[in-house]
């Protein structure tokens, strides 16, 4: 017999075949336990906090008193001892004498004691001073009024529940009972195309394709468009550096301590082992950074220019590509490639896979150096294969075009570097 | 998928569409009491099948809602026609499938909800790895 409400099987990233009205209605009390949470904590710290210094700001009524005593309260709790001024007064409301242990409104504990009792310095016993009186009930006085700043900051904390938790119910009402198609319609009509990059930059003729306006907001000295690297090399170089640093950071510590121990005459053996093959992988990221340092600094940089952009299907256009620094090349690339990228998540993570479903030699040149100011340069045609697909970028999928340029110098690492460009589609036919 | 409560035709069944051409077709609802119909809702969308997570957009989004005093006639076919966008194409790459088609939702009075739906191709793109690609 076929079950009627699943309440839970296999699920990978958004995909999942158990009941949509059990998920939306989990979720709808989940926010609304959050919104609820966050009014009662908020009515708990109006009702406790602001309302009572609001009294004693605005109702109660000035009055004076003579100090007769002071003293230091404190009550032990499971993280020690929490301490609270306390003056003993005596003042007189309509004939009646009131002898009261009294500060502020809050009479809260908390922890030192020396701002405390820095607290009580100015009353002295046997002083007159002036207090606070609730003309509703005299027996209720105070020392001090304030307005405490503090309280905004602990208002934070049930006003950020109330917005989660009231945003996430509200959505899930509006979306309560409606297709994933209906949904989607409502988002796509809240969300400009355009706004934030949304569909990955497109416009509304050519949608889920980049518009690739930041390709051709450079312009060229010899031919149209420069295009821009996909990821600089200094960029990369500093991205190398810092997981470098923070992973032999942590490894030096454990490294020192254990090289103590050998020192000590007292080896830690289990610590040394366990250390070693993070030992290896900070080792491995040292070689990438040495590795990525020359490459950065060694090979000047490379510029790739074209004669027009977009590209369609069919496209013929031209390439220029320059190459400065002081080199001996052993080969020097230019490459059309297309790749599909597809995020998915597993579990809690998100994993990212990329293959390689087209690649096209465009030009190559072998055996020649690059002298200090004189790059090398040269010019060539792209022709775009007719049958290729066109970009195309969705919240978790894409495809991406790019021109490499890749490099082999003798003497130095090989290196690679991309720069992407988009295709649009032609009229969706193939001249094959 | 073409759930046997909803059948959807398309004109020129089976032809590849291009960008900026006229789909046009019908849906019928069979073996549905019409009083037993709430809404319907008809969608021309995409969607992605592959490694990565479903991306998908609708293109075009008809709803017909008895309580919002439409008429569903459940035994009459209902004409529908959309201008294809101009992307995204219809792809079969490696770990990346763009596939479009013509979703039929109907929201009956009593029990779960009935979906029909039909691909079809929008482009010639060649799949990944084809020799003519």
């Amino acid at each position: 017999m076929a079950r009627k409400l699943r309440f839970y099987e296999k699920k990978r990233g958004n995909r999942r075949t158990g009941s949509r009205t059990l998920g939306s209605a989990g979720e709808a009390v989940f926010f609304a336990v959050f919104l609820l949470l966050g009014c009662a904590g908020l009515a708990a710290v109006f009702a406790l906090l602001v309302v009572p210094e609001w009294r004693v700001n605005h109702r109660f009524v000035a009055h004076h008193c003579t100090v007769l005593d002071k003293r230091i309260g404190h009550v032990e709790n499971e993280d020690g001892t929490l301490y609270r001024p306390e003056v003993r007064i005596e003042y007189e409301v309509g004939g009646e004498t009131y002898r009261i242990w009294t500060f502020d409104v809050h009479m809260a504990y908390s922890s030192g004691r020396d701002d405390k009792e820095t607290a009580l310095e100015p009353f002295v016993v046997g002083q007159q001073r002036s207090c606070w009186y609730n003309p509703a009930d005299p027996s209720e006085a105070v020392l001090v009024r304030q307005a405490s700043w503090w309280i905004w900051l602990v208002m934070l904390v049930p006003v950020s529940f109330i917005v989660i938790g009231g945003g996430g119910f509200i959505y899930r009402l509006l979306h309560w009972g409606k297709s994933a198609e209906h949904r989607a319609v409502m988002a796509q009509r809240v969300q400009p195309h355009d706004l934030f990059g949304a569909n990955g930059g497109s416009s509304r003729e050519f949608p889920n394709i980049p518009d690739g306006a930041d390709i051709t907001n450079s312009p060229g000295t010899r031919l149209k468009f420069r295009l821009p690297i996909a990821q600089s090399p200094g960029w990369v170089l500093f991205g190398v550096l810092l997981a470098c640093l923070f992973w032999n950071g942590i490894v030096a510590v454990f490294v020192v301590t254990a090289i103590g121990s050998h020192l000590e005459g007292k080896p830690d053996w289990m610590l040394t082992l366990f250390i070693i093959p993070f030992v290896l992988v900070g080792i491995v990221l040292i070689v990438l950074f040495i590795r990525q340092l020359l490459v950065t600094t060694g090979i000047g940089p490379t510029l790739v220019e074209i004669s027009h952009h977009p590209l369609h299907p069919g496209d013929r256009c031209r390439l220029f590509v320059s190459q400065s620094g002081r080199l001996k090349v052993n080969s020097i690339d230019l490459l059309l490639v297309c790749e599909e990228e597809a995020t998915y998540r597993q579990g809690t993570n998100t994993r990212t896979e990329t293959r390689e479903v087209h690649r096209q030699d465009v030009f190559r040149r072998e055996g020649f150096e690059v002298h200090r100011g004189l790059p090398f340069e040269a010019e060539c045609e792209l022709a775009v294969p007719a049958a290729a697909m066109h970009s195309f970028k969705a919240d978790h999928n894409e495809i991406k075009w790019k021109v490499v340029v890749k490099g082999d110098v003798a003497g130095w690492p090989d290196y690679e570097r991309s720069f992407p460009v988009i295709v649009r589609p032609g009229n969706g036919r193939v001249n094959a | 998928m073409n759930d046997s409560a909803v059948t959807i035709r398309l004109d020129g069944n089976g032809r590849v569409y291009q960008p900026g051409e006229t789909l046009s077709g019908e849906y019928l609802l069979e073996s549905v009491p019409p009083e037993g119909v709430k809404a319907i809702e008809v969608s021309v969308l995409w969607y992605s099948e592959g490694k990565g997570d479903e991306d998908f957009a609708v293109h075009e989004f008809w709803r017909s809602d008895v309580e919002e005093g439409d008429v569903i006639h459940a035994g009459r076919p209902e004409p529908f026609n959309t201008i294809l966008p101009r992307s995204p194409l219809s792809y079969e790459g490696m770990i990346l499938k763009l596939r479009w088609c013509v979703r039929v939702r109907v929201f009956p009075n009593r029990g779960k909800e009935i979906v029909g739906q039909k691909t079809f191709r929008l482009g010639e793109v060649p799949a990944a790895g084809d020799p003519t690609s």
